[in-house]
């Protein structure tokens, strides 16, 4: 496995917005993640990990630097093709879930497969069996709003997955969620990835981030540690 | 067939949001709707006074009657003109170009007598043409003709209410009419005619031409009026062309004018009136419009604050589409689809509305429901500026919007 080359490679990555004030919030990032990692990034708020993470799921383009995720340099292209990198290899999972709120929780997890060009009757068939594995298959046909949030959040963890991406992006995922049902999301992360799939948490949370066998400390808009966990 | 996905996922959005796509719909309804009802309705009343000036001879009709002249301020050579006169009618007839029908009408109030009814009735004694001027129409018999002109024949032709008061349902032709000192010969009865403005209305527009009672205009000044006495009281002509309007009126004016030696008559061309009331229906037209056009901005605004409403709710979906991977062009069909079923179905129930309220206006108010190609092409039209306006334009900013932006809309 450490033959391969990276699925993840930052190099020099800087991001500065203009807005009157300029602000940097990345200042020349360098951060490789191999395939089937668990990765932590924490940081205070400011710290410039929602931009990282912006970047990583390709919703940004850097201002300087490279980035090549599974072999392809991302770092500048249009935002058509950005639309499909982000359709193939990544999948989201945000805090506020983010569900379509009127359309059932099989049409938003058929959703990227629709936007992927894959045919209804498969489209049907493989968002029924993601949402089986996340436990809801006898929900499909209810509305977001009638669920629970760790149910939600589960359908959303769906919804990321049901293209099979290279990596799941997850940006504070127990951020709204009590203590308990928390604890049942992290616990499918942690299957998730012990099944091979590539994991990259952004979260202040340390309990969360305890979760990763790696974290990845970012302070002003650079990486101040990076700690990997004996498995 | 990828398109097509896209399609279908935009419809069921539009079901999803049932209660939005049905209140823009409704705003795209009343703002067609009205457009189509204040250009019918316009168009209507405008096609209802047409018809009164087909019905009554069109626009070519030039008509010259006696103006009372200041006799105390007026020259010797003024006092001494005889007004309008069967000599002017000839005159005009043999040296004016431009008119196709020149004729004369004097009037006289007489005894009328016959066996069942008496009572002293504006007698018509016309020349032949002046049926044909004012395209009179005959029920049974026939009409005054250019022997009776020559021979001042003691005949007479009878509107059809004249004719039912003189003689009751018995059939007139070839009864004789004691009119003033002489017994005329009925040889004629004209058609009953009517034309109403509206349903409301009860004044007959041609209620006249049932009250006539004409005679040869040549019977009425020689036998009724005395031999020498040829005052007239109506010059009726009608213009061959409507081009000859501009050299024949002035062309009469002059004649008339060095005949009489001073300006002792009046002509009135409906050219003028017709001109006038297009204006007139002009105006209609614009204030109508402009009505149309203000319910259409109603309807714009209604659709774009519902637009505005779901804003923050909509830039957060497309942040999410965008995030799973929905390219630009996708948002946009998205849009699209929403546009064209809201701006279709609203432009086509509003066209349907806007018919059905002219055509209810029309039976209600007795008018012809009018609807043009133009009206349907305005609804057309419109629907799509609003769309253009209200649609194409919040899709393609919401295509463009920045997968990041859109998501931090909370």
């Amino acid at each position: 496995m450490g033959q391969e080359a990276p699925l993840i490679e930052l190099s020099g990555i800087w991001k500065v917005y203009n807005g009157g004030v300029e602000v940097q919030a990345l200042r020349g990032v360098d951060l490789t993640v191999d395939a089937g990692e668990y990765v932590a990034i924490m940081g205070p708020s400011g710290s410039g990990k929602s931009t990282l993470m912006h970047i990583l799921g390709c919703l940004d383009s850097p201002t300087r630097g490279s980035y090549r995720l599974a072999g392809q340099e991302v770092a500048h292209l249009s935002p058509g093709k950005l639309a499909e990198i982000r359709n193939r290899f990544v999948g989201f999972v945000f805090q506020a879930f983010n569900l379509l709120p009127r359309a059932s929780i099989l049409r938003n997890v058929e959703l990227p497969l629709l936007y992927g060009g894959v045919a209804k009757n498969e489209r049907r068939e493989r968002a029924m069996a993601m949402l089986s594995r996340v436990g809801l298959a006898d929900r499909a046909k209810h509305l977001p709003s009638q669920l629970s949030g760790g149910q939600r959040q589960r359908a959303a963890i769906a919804r990321a997955l049901v293209t099979q991406p290279a990596v799941l992006l997850a940006d504070e995922p127990t951020g709204n969620l009590d203590q308990a049902t928390g604890a049942e999301v992290m616990a499918l992360f942690d299957e998730l990835n012990a099944q091979g799939q590539t994991v990259i948490l952004v979260t202040h949370d340390p309990q969360v981030a305890a979760h990763a066998r790696r974290v990845v400390h970012l302070v002003d808009g650079r990486i101040a540690r990076d700690q990997r966990r004996g498995s | 067939m990828r398109l097509w996905a896209l399609v279908a996922d935009g419809s069921a959005d539009v079901r999803a949001y049932g209660a939005r796509t049905a209140l823009q719909t409704v705003g795209v309804v009343l703002g067609v709707a009205s457009v189509v009802a204040t250009l019918g309705l316009s168009a209507g009343q405008r096609a209802k006074s047409m018809a009164f000036w087909e019905e009554t001879g069109g626009t070519l009709k030039v008509a010259v009657y006696p103006k009372p002249v200041d006799s105390a301020r007026s020259s010797a050579r003024e006092r001494a003109s005889k007004g309008l006169t069967l000599a002017d009618v000839e005159a005009v007839r043999q040296r004016l170009s431009g008119f196709d029908l020149v004729a004369t009408a004097v009037r006289r109030p007489l005894w009328v007598r016959s066996g069942i009814h008496q009572e002293r009735l504006t007698v018509t004694g016309i020349t032949p043409e002046w049926a044909e001027f004012h395209e009179l129409r005959l029920g049974r018999g026939r009409m005054l003709a250019e022997d009776d002109m020559v021979t001042a024949a003691p005949v007479c032709v009878l509107g059809a209410q004249r004719a039912r008061e003189l003689f009751g349902s018995g059939d007139p032709l070839g009864k004789t009419l004691r009119v003033g000192d002489h017994a005329l010969v009925v040889v004629g009865v004209l058609a009953y005619r009517e034309f109403y403005w509206n349903r409301a209305e009860s004044f007959n527009a041609l209620g006249w031409m049932n009250e006539l009672i004409l005679v040869p205009a040549t019977t009425l000044t020689r036998r009724y009026l005395g031999a020498g006495v040829e005052r007239v009281d109506e010059l009726a002509l009608r213009l061959a062309s409507p081009q000859a309007h501009a050299t024949a009126v002035p062309a009469l004016r002059n004649l008339l004018l060095a005949r009489h030696g001073v300006e002792d008559f009046q002509i009135f061309d409906r050219k003028d009136r017709i001109e006038q009331m297009e204006q007139q229906g002009r105006i209609y037209d614009i204030t109508f419009l402009v009505c149309g056009l203000i319910a259409l901005l109603v309807g714009g605004i209604v659709v774009a604050n519902i637009m505005l409403a779901s804003f923050t709710e909509r830039m957060r979906e497309v942040g999410i589409r965008k995030a799973i991977g929905a390219k630009g062009s996708s948002i946009l069909v998205q849009f699209l689809v929403e546009t064209v079923i809201v701006n279709g179905l609203g432009g086509f129930l509003g066209l349907a509305l806007g018919v059905a309220f002219v055509h209810g206006m029309a039976m209600l108010l007795d008018q012809t429901a009018v609807l043009t190609p133009t009206m349907i092409l305005a609804a057309v039209a419109c629907a799509v500026s609003v769309a253009v306006v209200f649609g194409l334009y919040p899709a393609w900013k919401a295509a463009r919007l920045d997968p990041v932006v859109a998501l931090r809309y909370e």
